[in-house]
């Protein structure tokens, strides 16, 4: 029912974004939905910080040094997030505000399961990281683009756009196989998940998108950019913040010797170099280089790394379970961790 | 989440990060300098943002009652106001912005040094394969990838009784009488940071984190030109230095030492 509403954009949920007679019936029906976010936030913000806590309370008692560190990362994750969290939001926002409906639906093939790989692939287009695709995502589904070709832009966009396979084809100088391995990793991993939506997916576990209405008649397209775009960038940034706080306690309370001692085995090391892009929680533009430095990794290993980082990652994380309801982020980034180490091996199984 | 509020938000958030990247150096402490212009035009756009937020408010005020859509943005938004409809309203998690942006106004922690280093085994220099050979200037400025590679790989053992000179931050070492000169080098930012460590013998342990040029020669041990030799060094001179306002490179020492 609410998903209806949310993909019919027509003149019903118009009355949501802001009626000037408040009489809608729809504006009525709308706190249940909103209710569960009240708390649960900060529920999020103590599992990101008191594990971490603990975890320095019960090892090597809070020494400053480590607190300190633990906020220089904290602070470096979001700094550098949000140039690129603005560039999406603002286009979030322009797409809601200046872009026809009907665009997407003349470029889209009709049927999902072809305008999944299609979005796959028009993710090139987003020369940013992944803080910039999640907003961008969500306005896409907002303005009647099939969730599932939106999942794919979602996680192919950030991994294969020109920036990032540069990025990669400068780290991994004379291995030209490993920008393809990651391109093609990357977007077949983008597409079984558009799919596994298609399948699997159940649309009560997305939060409507009321944000996401489209031009209003008699509305400055200007003011709907405006406020679209601040309203994101809050939200998402207060995400990020949860975020940047969980990756830069692991990041501190784990560290990295502990993972290294995984290298030895190739079974083990590829889960571990999967862990590790979780919970670094680098930028994709960035990764390539951190992964061609982890060299006593193997080459598969690696590209796990580079595949697995745009797409899962503790802010990501956050942020997604902020657009789109933690039902979904719980779902969705378990099964796409599962997705791309699988697709991760099995294209370096063949190309590397 | 009232307006107001928002307004707040955006325009700390927009100062803290111009504070951090135009006005002063902070921001070197978690990202790279390349960083510096995107972050200079996110913090303009933020501040522009809540400006507009402000501004737009009182216009709303002025023309509000009589209604009139003239000036379009105003009335609109004060209205969406006024009717409560939370769809338009901030979650309230947008609350943290608050934490970077006064971290950065007011109190930024500073860059990561030893205890990150500590934990950390020394980054895995890559081969290289051909070696020039080292300029004739004594003591001979180097980086410390530079001396890692001569020291491990190296095989015509150019490095042997040289004078070099290198600079980077103290991490001490337990057990004592040693300690590691060393460069934190991020690919990111600070979450990715990465060390990198040489061994150096001196007669006094200059205090964790403070910034060091050494002069000294290679501390034999192992067979010169492969993995088992020690890549450490018997100081000869350790002179305190400032901290290079991009700490997060390995670089050569300062000219003047």
């Amino acid at each position: 029912m609410r998903r209806t509403d949310e993909l019919a954009v027509g003149a019903e949920t118009t009355a949501v974004l802001a009626p000037p007679a408040s009489g809608h019936p729809t504006g009525v029906e709308d706190p249940p939905p909103r209710e569960p976010p009240r708390f649960w936030p900060f529920l999020l913000v103590a599992a990101a910080v008191l594990p971490g806590t603990a975890l320095f309370l019960v090892g090597q008692g809070v020494s400053r040094a480590a607190l300190q560190a633990w906020q220089t990362v904290c602070l470096a994750v979001i700094v550098q997030a949000t140039p690129f969290l603005l560039l999406g939001t603002a286009l979030s926002g322009a797409i809601n505000a200046f872009v026809p409906e009907r665009v997407f639906t003349r470029l889209l093939p009709k049927r999902p399961a072809l305008a999944v790989p299609v979005a796959g692939v028009a993710g090139v287009v987003l020369p940013g990281c992944e803080c910039a695709s999640v907003p961008v995502a969500n306005s896409l589904i907002g303005r009647g683009v099939t969730p599932a070709a939106a999942f794919a832009f979602l996680l192919s966009a950030p991994a294969i756009n020109p920036v990032v396979l540069t990025a990669t084809a400068i780290a991994f100088p004379g291995a030209p196989l490993m920008v393809l391995a990651r391109l093609l990793a990357s977007l077949v991993t983008a597409a079984v998940m558009g799919w596994l939506w298609l399948w699997l997916g159940r649309e009560e576990w997305l939060r409507p998108a009321v944000r996401h209405t489209g031009h209003q008649q008699g509305h400055n397209r200007w003011t709907e950019f405006r406020r679209g775009f601040q309203h994101d960038f809050l939200q998402a940034g207060g995400f990020l913040v949860v975020g940047a706080m969980a990756a830069a306690t692991f990041n501190v309370a784990v560290p990295r010797s502990v993972l290294d001692t995984f290298s030895g085995s190739p079974w083990l090391s590829v889960l571990f170099l999967a862990a590790l892009a979780v919970i670094l929680a680098v930028c994709s533009e960035a990764d390539a280089f951190v992964a061609s430095s982890l060299t006593g990794f193997s080459p598969t290993a690696r590209l796990t790394f580079m595949v697995v980082g745009p797409m899962v990652d503790l802010k990501l994380i956050a942020l997604q379970a902020g657009t789109f309801g933690r039902a979904f982020a719980a779902r969705f980034s378990t099964a796409t961790t599962v997705v791309a180490v699988l697709c991760s091996v099995l294209v370096g199984g063949v190309l590397l | 989440m009232r307006r107001p509020l928002q307004v707040t938000l955006l325009v700390l958030s927009g100062l803290g990060l111009l504070h951090a990247s135009l006005f002063t150096d902070l921001c070197l402490r978690y990202v790279k300098p390349g960083m510096r212009p995107l972050l200079i035009l996110s913090g303009f756009v933020l501040l522009v943002l809540g400006i507009v937020e402000a501004a737009v408010r009182e216009g709303g005020k002025g023309h509000g009652r009589h209604g009139g859509p003239a000036h379009g943005a105003g009335p609109h938004s004060e209205s969406e106001h006024h009717h409560g409809h939370d769809h338009s309203a901030v979650p309230r998690i947008a609350w943290l912005l608050l934490l970077p942006a006064l971290s950065l106004l007011f109190y930024a922690p500073p860059a990561l040094g030893a205890y990150t280093a500590a934990r950390q085994p020394a980054k895995v220099i890559a081969e290289q394969d051909g070696f020039d050979p080292l300029p004739k200037t004594s003591p001979l400025p180097l980086t410390l990838t530079d001396f890692t590679t001569r020291v491990q790989q190296d095989r015509s053992l150019a490095i042997k009784a040289r004078t070099v000179q290198m600079s980077g931050l103290v991490t001490p070492v337990p057990g004592g009488g040693s300690w590691d000169l060393t460069r934190i080098i991020i690919s990111c930012c600070a979450a990715d940071a990465q060390s990198v460590k040489v061994r150096i013998y001196s007669d006094s342990i200059p205090p964790a984190n403070t910034w060091v040029s050494v002069t000294g020669n290679w501390h034999p041990g192992g067979k010169l030109g492969t993995k088992s030799a020690p890549v450490a060094l018997d100081a000869q001179t350790v002179k305190k230095i400032q901290r290079p306002s991009n700490g997060y490179q390995d670089a050569l020492p300062f000219p003047s030492g």
